[in-house]
């Protein structure tokens, strides 16, 4: 390896997980961040200390843990609201996930701005949490559903996505960084959508750690992303959306902390955001992804987004040499996410070999078996990287990934 | 190598991954089922042929997925063909322990089955899924 090319963020003492031992002696390489990022140890401390020291529920008492919860809860999403540049903190809802964020854009979107034969534009990429809410609609209300096709290089096929609108076309919703290729999002496909006046959500999960979101600037109207997968707890989710679209939608679930006023005969709902965060929210894990942000902001997201870029560009060299390993997708840029399969041999296996080797990898279908289809492939191995990544664990990779075709292949 | 490895794909496996056995659609058949596994992907259809006497007369199967999923559909076919239902239901239980790691004794399976060679999938809990997918297959065929 190129010495002068070595770029190290030095965070791997910050994430207390890495120094496992896999199977009592391997090193973990973890490269499934894209399945899961890992806790630094900041998030996990301060989701301790929320705990033990200011815990209670938000909004609702008046009483000190009420006050120093709720102070925490709310910081998180004036946090959340700079990370992404929204206007306002009303145009950030916490959910529990990306995928409870779809969810509620898709239900209560059709309730206020469509009806049954007007149309939806996705693709073909898509993670099945942006496919199957898109079902309900179609299965439950008659909304038709249309599907962009990608390029050979993994990308959406720019001239086949602008012929799928119509003077139905409702709402467009589609991946801003792709599970499975890495690529990100021809911007074109959005100012299609601003051009034709359709508003478009984007599935930001794959994203938003790895590249600079500001949701202005990229023009889109609702944008998701989840805790877990920005270095922050599970179970908490974010959903930005343009509030004028929002205060227009009705509420999604019905509960505590989203009314205004209630009676025996109805009620009146909550401005925004509590209008759509019925129950008790996550308010933990809220804090915690808001430390989280801080921990990105601290090292620099432009610091983070090079690191990756390095080492994914590293990863894809060394992989693209190797005659026995097919990638997915193009020569074009990837951030962070590379999929490939060792010829003849089953993802599974390489995900298993690589396992006692102390390595983790992702291997199936990654939630997205329309377009597994499409690759004509059962499945796919993946690596993708985090801030805690290195060039020598690539190296390392790529030593096992020989020994792993020499051993199915012997 | 690693020893884990070298248990979970022994040379039997690999053989049978790689060319498996009773590959193909039962015809004719009285029975069948669909196995899939959808965290991976992997999926397989069971066909075989019951006689007047319970007897298992022909299997097979076709399908895509690991070695693990390919050489355990493939080993299953070749130890059920010729059994009375009665027995492959025992097999059926027996091969369910084996590789689940359960404590529970053996009651037909030994240790010169083929089928053992799959008991390193123990030592990799998200692989018994792929295992014993034919298996759920030929269960759910026999209720069906």
């Amino acid at each position: 390896m190129d010495d002068s090319k070595t770029l190290n963020l030095n965070v791997r003492k910050d994430f207390p997980i890495l120094s496992k031992k896999i199977l009592e002696k391997k090193d973990l390489i973890y490269f499934d961040t894209a399945a899961s990022a890992q806790k630094p140890n900041t998030v996990i401390d301060e989701t301790n200390d929320f705990y033990k020291n200011h815990y209670s529920n938000v909004s609702r008492g008046v009483h000190t843990l009420s006050v120093e919860s709720t102070f925490r809860y709310e910081d998180a999403r004036k946090k959340v609201q700079k990370f992404l540049n929204a206007r306002s903190e009303n145009e950030i809802i916490f959910t529990k996930s990306a995928t409870e964020g779809i969810n509620l854009v898709a239900q209560t979107f059709y309730e206020k701005f469509m009806q049954k034969g007007d149309e939806v534009i996705l693709s073909l990429i898509e993670h099945h949490s942006n496919l199957i809410p898109w079902f309900f609609l179609r299965d439950k209300y008659g909304v038709v559903l249309k599907f962009a096709n990608i390029q050979p290089s993994g990308e959406i096929d720019i001239d086949h996505f602008n012929s799928l609108f119509t003077n139905k076309t409702k709402i467009v919703s589609l991946t801003h960084l792709s599970n499975v290729f890495g690529t990100e999002l021809n911007e074109k496909a959005i100012g299609i959508c601003k051009d034709k006046n359709v508003p478009i959500l984007l599935d930001g999960c794959q994203s938003a750690a790895h590249l600079k979101i500001d949701v202005q600037k990229l023009g889109c109207d609702f944008f998701v992303f989840s805790g877990h997968k920005t270095y922050g707890p599970a179970g908490i989710g974010v959903l930005y959306g343009a509030e004028n679209l929002l205060s227009e939608m009705p509420p999604y679930q019905g509960g505590g902390g989203m009314i205004g006023d209630v009676s025996l005969e109805g009620a009146s709902y909550a401005e925004l955001p509590a209008k759509y965060e019925a129950g008790t929210p996550p308010l933990v894990e809220a804090h915690g992804l808001g430390i989280a942000i801080d921990y990105m902001n601290k090292i620099g997201l432009d610091n983070i987004i090079e690191h990756e870029n390095e080492i994914t560009k590293y990863a894809f060299n060394k992989l693209n040499e190797i005659d026995f390993i097919e990638i997915h997708g193009g020569d074009n840029k990837r951030n962070s996410i590379i999929s490939f399969n060792i010829k003849n041999v089953h993802s599974h296996e390489v995900s298993s070999f690589l396992d006692v080797e102390g390595i983790a990898i992702r291997a199936g279908h990654h939630c997205c078996q329309p377009l597994m289809k499409h690759l004509g492939v059962n499945s796919t191995a993946r690596l993708s990287f985090g801030v805690y990544n290195s060039l020598e664990e690539v190296d390392k990779f790529v030593i096992a990934l020989h020994r792993c075709k020499e051993f199915f292949n012997k | 190598m690693n020893d884990l490895i070298n248990d979970l794909y022994q040379e039997i496996i690999l053989d049978h991954g790689r060319e498996p056995r009773n590959f193909g659609e039962c015809e004719p058949h009285n029975k069948s089922a669909d196995g899939h596994n959808p965290l991976c992907g992997d999926n397989l259809k069971l066909t075989f042929l019951l006689n007047d006497q319970n007897i298992i007369e022909d299997i097979k199967f076709t399908g895509e997925g690991c070695a693990i999923s390919l050489a355990s559909a493939s080993l299953m076919t070749e130890k059920l063909k010729g059994k009375k239902i009665e027995v492959a239901e025992e097999i059926f239980k027996d091969f369910t322990n084996l590789v689940s790691g359960s404590d529970e004794d053996l009651k037909v399976l030994n240790e010169e089955d083929s089928l053992y060679a799959l008991k390193g999938v123990g030592g990799f809990p998200m692989r018994v899924k792929c295992a014993t997918m034919a298996w759920h297959a030929f269960n759910q065929a026999l209720k069906d």
